[in-house]
């Protein structure tokens, strides 16, 4: 009962983000996918394809018709991960909130739990459905000529988690207390570092090894210190 | 053991962990900016000195460089001719540029426009390289092709058309290895695969671990065929008419390269056209095992060229061939010298062996084989000429990069170097550090740790030394715990400057003089680690009734 308070107080919170999120992505990448949207496109006669020439095998490789939403994926995934870390981690410093939100008779386990499920169904709505939605729409065969493939789903499910792993980074800049050389920035400089290893990978296991073993060493830490410091 | 106290061993390695991998990328971007620097300033210092011009050479001398410069081309006969183009004219096609045509007596026979030599040469099968035949495409471009992006993966997309319409589109599925074919309306036709063309998925044969692809149009088609390699196979496969044929078959080895030589039927006007009336379309096939192969597609014959074995003994062996319609010759370059040692075993070894190539005059070899059916090779003509060494002063220039590293390396950690040995030199590296992992980011580690790490040196390990005597000095005070004391300690020595930081980000407190014992302590442990007195509580008053310590 007081999980579910603190949640609907903590979503609440998240609600502006989440609309803001979702408008950006579905407006900018639906746009850019609506561009691709006839049959044929891409699949043009290919001047170079002569008998007897050679043929470049570059024009022969294709972006899916999802390339731009998945750029507004990405960017919007990862703003939304910095944007809800600040909010649910650095915003009650400034207003002094902490102390309010603290003293209630609900445990700090609880507090955190609120807040890392408001961020998670924030991302799974805002992003998630949008990214389902965008997908079903690029599978129409009356209105492009290929399907698209298993891996661009997930590849774009990566993006979202990728989200989250920034939104952690974020929390534990927040939260943590160190000073020396600016390892109070180290929270984010990881998550910075998952994310250029996550996309200088080629195959989805070792993708989703680096996102998990990077989720649970930030997530460890965020808990751990949530848990013990003082506010 | 609670969940909770699971936790926070968990977060404290995670925390060690986290601080140490940030303060190890930042060493060594520092690392390589000092590298990079050295380089550029000391680029002038490190360029050998220009030899003399031409105007200063002794005839002799002038004969000698002018054979040095020559390309050495057979005919089909076996004679072997020098042609030397005596100046390059800026912005000319190299086929209307002036050569000289010397035979191996050095008598001039003919001076005029290359492209209208009177004398007939044999051409080679050569690999494939960009300027002849266009971008290549490899395991490694694969691998970028589906290399997560912000622009999501790529695929391989073969359009297949006539009447300038595309028709089918086959998209390659890397995770199954085969190919899926779509009507232009979305429609699935079926797969193709090593076994051919199958309407059903369960029926579809993957091709194999992909190597290499090249396309090309037939004479009579808008389609592209593709030559496709896999790991131990050679394909070819036609779309239109959707056909896959084996082309060759390496049961126990991988095959290292490939190179072709009329191979591909194209129009006489690209510049790749190779005389189908002279020449036999060939495969030329290198497997790991250093074995040679020569495949012939008109006659379908296969043939395994039987090498001597000492030839493998010496430097600079580069083998190339080609088939006419009358015999199948193979063409080898090589040095007089004993090959050199492994430049990743040991770089000074390897610079003293260079240094010693360059100083000595070198015996140079071309040598024209003919093939038999059954793989033997029989010499029918061969030329050398000798380079004299360069002087010492030319030679014996710094490698200032060697020398960069050697500096900067003294502050990585000593922990690379029991990485490297821990995984073992020869397989993990070899693998890791293979040509068509360039680009990878486990390439870069690799090839980043064998650069970096100290490679055993003393000053490293006293540097490491002092480190773990100041983190003694500065702990003993500060220490809770014996394990965790001795753990830092360790710590600090196995990642040294890292290390060191790492200790001092996540173990520094203020200092304070215990009241019992009069000696410094650090505020971390509530009892005094000395005399064991508790750290001194504040006076009774009045705000004790609301914040009780009983």
């Amino acid at each position: 009962m007081r999980f579910s308070a603190l949640l609907r107080k903590e979503f609440r919170e998240c609600i502006p983000w989440l609309l803001l999120a979702a408008v950006v992505f579905f407006g900018f990448g639906g746009y850019c996918l609506r561009a691709f949207a006839f049959p044929r496109y891409g699949y043009l006669y290919n001047p170079y394809f002569q008998p007897g020439s050679l043929v470049e095998p570059y024009r022969l490789t294709n972006y899916s018709a999802l390339q731009l939403p998945g750029i507004w994926l990405s960017l919007t995934s990862i703003g939304l991960g910095l944007i809800l870390g600040v909010r649910h981690f650095w915003i009650p410093y400034f207003t002094g909130t902490w102390p309010f939100l603290l003293h209630r008779s609900v445990n700090r386990k609880t507090v955190l739990a609120a807040k890392l499920t408001a961020a998670a169904i924030t991302f799974v709505i805002s992003l998630g459905f949008t990214w389902i939605v965008l997908y079903w729409y690029a599978n129409r065969p009356e209105l492009f000529t290929l399907p698209q493939t298993a891996r661009i789903f997930i590849e774009g499910w990566i993006f979202i988690l990728l989200g989250l792993v920034v939104y952690l980074g974020t929390a534990l800049s927040g939260l943590s207390t160190a000073k020396w050389y600016t390892t109070k920035a180290f929270g984010i400089a990881f998550a910075s570092i998952i994310i250029f290893m996550t996309f200088s990978q080629w195959q989805l296991f070792w993708t989703f090894a680096v996102i998990v073993i990077g989720i649970v060493i930030l997530l460890s830490q965020v808990i751990d210190t949530f848990l013990n410091r003082e506010f | 053991m609670r969940l909770k106290d699971g936790l926070k061993y968990i977060a404290t390695l995670a925390k060690v962990f986290t601080t140490v991998l940030i303060l190890l990328i930042a060493l060594l971007i520092i690392q390589s900016i000092i590298i990079e620097a050295v380089l550029t300033f000391s680029y002038k210092k490190t360029s050998p000195t220009i030899t003399k011009s031409e105007a200063e050479l002794t005839p002799e001398e002038q004969r000698l460089s002018r054979i040095i410069r020559s390309e050495k081309e057979f005919s089909p006969d076996g004679t072997i001719d020098l042609i030397y183009q005596p100046k390059r004219t800026p912005a000319r096609e190299k086929e209307s540029e002036i050569v000289q045509v010397y035979d191996a007596n050095d008598n001039l026979l003919w001076e005029g426009p290359r492209n209208k030599k009177p004398y007939e040469y044999l051409s080679w099968a050569e690999q494939f390289n960009t300027s002849r035949y266009g971008v290549v495409f490899t395991q490694r471009e694969m691998k970028q092709l589906q290399m997560i992006t912000p622009v999501f993966s790529r695929n391989i997309e073969i359009p297949v058309g006539s009447d300038n319409k595309v028709k089918q589109v086959w998209r390659y599925y890397t995770a199954g290895e085969f190919f899926v074919g779509y009507d232009i309306d979305g429609s699935k036709i079926g797969y193709i695969g090593s076994s051919g063309f199958t309407d059903s998925k369960t029926n579809v044969k993957p091709f194999g671990d992909f190597r290499f692809f090249t396309a090309w149009c037939q004479q009579d088609s808008s389609s592209p065929t593709l030559l496709w390699q896999t790991k131990r196979h050679i394909y070819q496969i036609d779309f239109e008419n959707r056909q896959v044929e084996p082309i060759f078959e390496s049961p126990d080895t991988d095959i290292e390269r490939i190179f072709l030589h009329g191979w591909r039927d194209l129009a006489l006007s690209t510049k790749e056209y190779i005389d189908r009336e002279k020449y036999q379309p060939l495969l030329y096939c290198e497997t790991k095992d250093n074995k040679h192969h020569l495949i012939m597609h008109e006659s379908k014959q296969q043939l395994t060229i039987n090498m001597p074995e000492d030839w493998k003994n010496w430097v600079g062996n580069y083998y190339k061939f080609t088939a006419t319609k009358q015999a199948v010759f193979m063409y080898r370059r090589w040095i007089e010298t004993s090959h050199a040692p492994d430049y990743s075993k040991s770089p000074e070894i390897y610079q003293k062996w260079w240094q010693s190539f360059r100083s000595q005059p070198q015996k140079y070899w071309v040598e024209l084989y003919k093939v038999d059916n059954h793989g033997n090779l029989e010499l029918l003509n061969r030329y050398n000429w000798t380079v004299s060494g360069r002087p010492e002063s030319e030679t014996e220039f710094r490698d200032y990069r060697a020398v960069a590293l050697r500096i900067v390396n003294k502050l990585s950690p000593p922990f690379y170097d029991f990485l490297v040995h821990l995984l073992g030199r020869e397989k993990f590296w070899a693998r890791a550090l293979e040509y068509q992992n360039r680009g990878d980011f486990s390439y870069s580690l690799a090839r980043m740790l064998l650069d970096i790490r100290p490679q055993g040196s003393i000053f490293n390990r006293l540097l490491s030394a002092v480190m773990m005597v100041f983190a003694f000095w500065h702990g003993w005070p500060r220490r809770t715990s014996w394990p965790k004391f001795l753990f830092w300690l360790a710590f600090v020595g196995i990642f040294n400057l890292a290390g060191l930081l790492t200790y001092l980000a996540l173990n520094h407190t203020a200092l304070i003089k215990c009241p019992a014992c009069g000696k410094r302590r650090g505020l971390t442990q509530v009892n005094c680690i000395r005399c064991g007195e508790g750290l001194p509580a504040p006076e009774r008053g009045k705000l004790d009734l609301i914040f009780n310590r009983a």
